[in-house]
């Protein structure tokens, strides 16, 4: 079964996947922009998503992938540095990451590049809206502003909220860790 | 003195006396801590790799899906100062429950 889908939001991709795993799909891959479930029993799996490191090149990624599935986690798909895992509910919860500050390393992870993206997008529209403002011909920098305009737009929402997590992260390392 | 240490570095210093995979070590920490501690695959990963840049444990000779770890001279040398750390924490909190505790 293909899903047509648009999630910008990392954490609300996982909990969506989760959610079709509970009704007894269970993702299988994702091609922009579909994603392939396959019927299963209700809740047999529970996904994680993941931002690799190294933009996910390179031998230390094929270490880290190899020793994900040594541990008896299924990777999915790995699509550039996006990558999908996923584990059986018979081997219990199912965390990637399991204390805070390693929490925390991933959050810096993510939250670094949301914001490259937010600030690459704001450039963007920024100069192709002075362009298109200057020479009322110029269609192409008209649409390109609009376009990065509305990726801005769009990420600055998980931006922020992967912001505060890696706030409430913090926080929780000075009380707990030392 | 050294910094104290999280209670999963700790973990895996002693599951480490004994070479182990990754996966070995996430079992046998679960299985001490009676299932408290259920260490997540990628937290393992990067405390395996930090531990292995500051010495405290090192690689056995192995096939990268297979890799076993063990721990060092200077891995132990930094669990015995933990454990006399955790000796004064635990000594102090005990005489001052029994001295001024509700029981």
């Amino acid at each position: 079964m293909r899903v047509f889908k648009l999630i910008l939001d990392d954490v609300k991709e996982e909990q969506w996947l989760n959610d079709m795993a509970s009704q007894g799909l269970h993702f299988q891959k994702f091609r922009f922009p579909f994603y392939t479930f396959e019927k299963g029993k209700p809740g047999e799996y529970v996904y994680r998503t993941e931002m690799l490191e190294n933009l996910g090149f390179g031998q230390e990624t094929k270490n880290y992938l190899a020793f994900i599935e040594s541990t008896g986690i299924e990777v999915v798909q790995k699509r550039f540095s996006w990558a999908y895992f996923r584990q059986h509910q018979s081997k219990g919860a199912f965390e990637l990451y399991s204390d805070a500050a390693s929490k925390l390393a991933y959050t810096n992870r993510i939250y670094a590049i949301y914001a490259m993206i937010f600030g690459l997008n704001i450039a963007s529209a920024l100069m192709n809206g002075v362009i298109s403002y200057a020479d009322a011909s110029a269609d192409a920098n008209s649409f390109l502003a609009g376009l990065s305009t509305g990726v801005s737009v769009v990420i600055l929402y998980p931006m922020l909220k992967s912001f505060f997590r890696r706030r409430n992260l913090k926080k929780e390392i000075e009380l707990f860790e030392l | 003195m050294h910094q104290p240490l999280t209670e999963g570095i700790y973990y895996i210093l002693l599951a480490l006396y004994e070479p182990r995979h990754g996966y070995g070590i996430m079992q046998i920490v679960e299985e001490w801590s009676a299932g408290r501690v259920k260490l997540g695959a990628g937290t393992t990963y990067g405390a395996l790799k930090n531990l292995q840049d500051k010495k405290y444990i090192e690689t056995l000779a192995g096939e990268e899906r297979k890799k076993e770890y063990v721990i060092t001279q200077l891995g132990k040398e930094v669990v015995e100062m933990e454990v006399a750390r955790l000796k004064e924490l635990y000594d102090n909190g005990q005489k001052l429950i029994e001295a001024k505790g509700t029981k």
